[in-house]
């Protein structure tokens, strides 16, 4: 039997990714602060192009976005 | 020729005894009790248990619910999101919501169960889950993206799951 997330073409890790995410936030509101916190990153890149600097984008929401 | 003999004789008296005497330490010992399984429940950022001696864990595998004790049979079994129990000796049995990883019985009595979040079931809010499963359920029967249908389906999975065990 295939699960139903590898049927629809999802990986295990993002599988995994959308069940704690589901987890955090059905946490009472103390604990899912702290939980939510933990996940917090402001890295943000840029692609240099002939010598240039191109749009700096955030890290997180490039990756929520793919 | 004698003198060998008398030599070897010696050596053969010697072995035993010298063998009965001296402490031993087996692989049995290294292992810690034999009616207990040494737990690690780790997530990315915290280990919950780290090698304790527990009495029984009842996981929830993707085969099937099942009980591990001492000297299980060594297997690697995939979890669903769902309630682990853990049985320790004279403090009963603690109970935590998995969201889903792997729990692996190595050959002699280690339990090593690793998942991205675990919480104790009394950090859950029964509101938070019955909101959420709404919105799930709204998403899943709606006319969105394939890409949220599918995400709302595994979310109700992991909610429904939680609500039952919340009660």
């Amino acid at each position: 039997m295939v699960a139903a997330w590898k049927a629809a073409g999802l990986t295990y890790n993002k599988y995994l990714s959308i069940a704690a995410r589901v987890v955090r936030r059905s946490l009472k509101e103390q604990p899912r602060l702290a939980a939510e916190r933990r996940g917090d990153m402001q890295l943000k890149f840029a692609k240099w192009d002939g010598g240039k600097q191109g749009e700096v984008k955030s890290l997180a929401k490039e990756s929520v976005e793919q | 020729m004698n003198s060998f003999r008398a030599a070897s004789r010696i050596a053969l008296r010697a072995k035993p005894t010298g063998a009965l005497l001296a402490p031993r330490r087996n692989y049995a010992e290294a292992a810690g009790p034999a009616d207990k399984i040494r737990l690690s429940l780790t997530l990315p950022h915290q280990s919950i248990y780290k090698t304790s001696d527990v009495i029984q864990v009842n996981i929830p595998a993707e085969s099937g619910d099942m009980g591990i004790l001492a000297n299980h049979v060594p297997s690697i079994e995939q979890l669903r999101p769902g309630v682990i129990d853990i049985i320790e000796e004279g403090a009963g049995s603690k109970q935590f919501f998995l969201s889903g990883g792997f729990a692996v019985v190595q050959p002699d009595s280690q339990l090593s169960i690793n998942a991205v979040e675990a919480f104790p079931l009394e950090d859950f809010s029964p509101e938070a889950v019955r909101a959420q499963l709404a919105e799930a359920q709204r998403i899943a029967n709606g006319s969105g993206t394939e890409q949220d249908i599918v995400e709302a389906k595994i979310e109700l999975e992991v909610l429904e799951t939680l609500q039952a065990a919340l009660k």
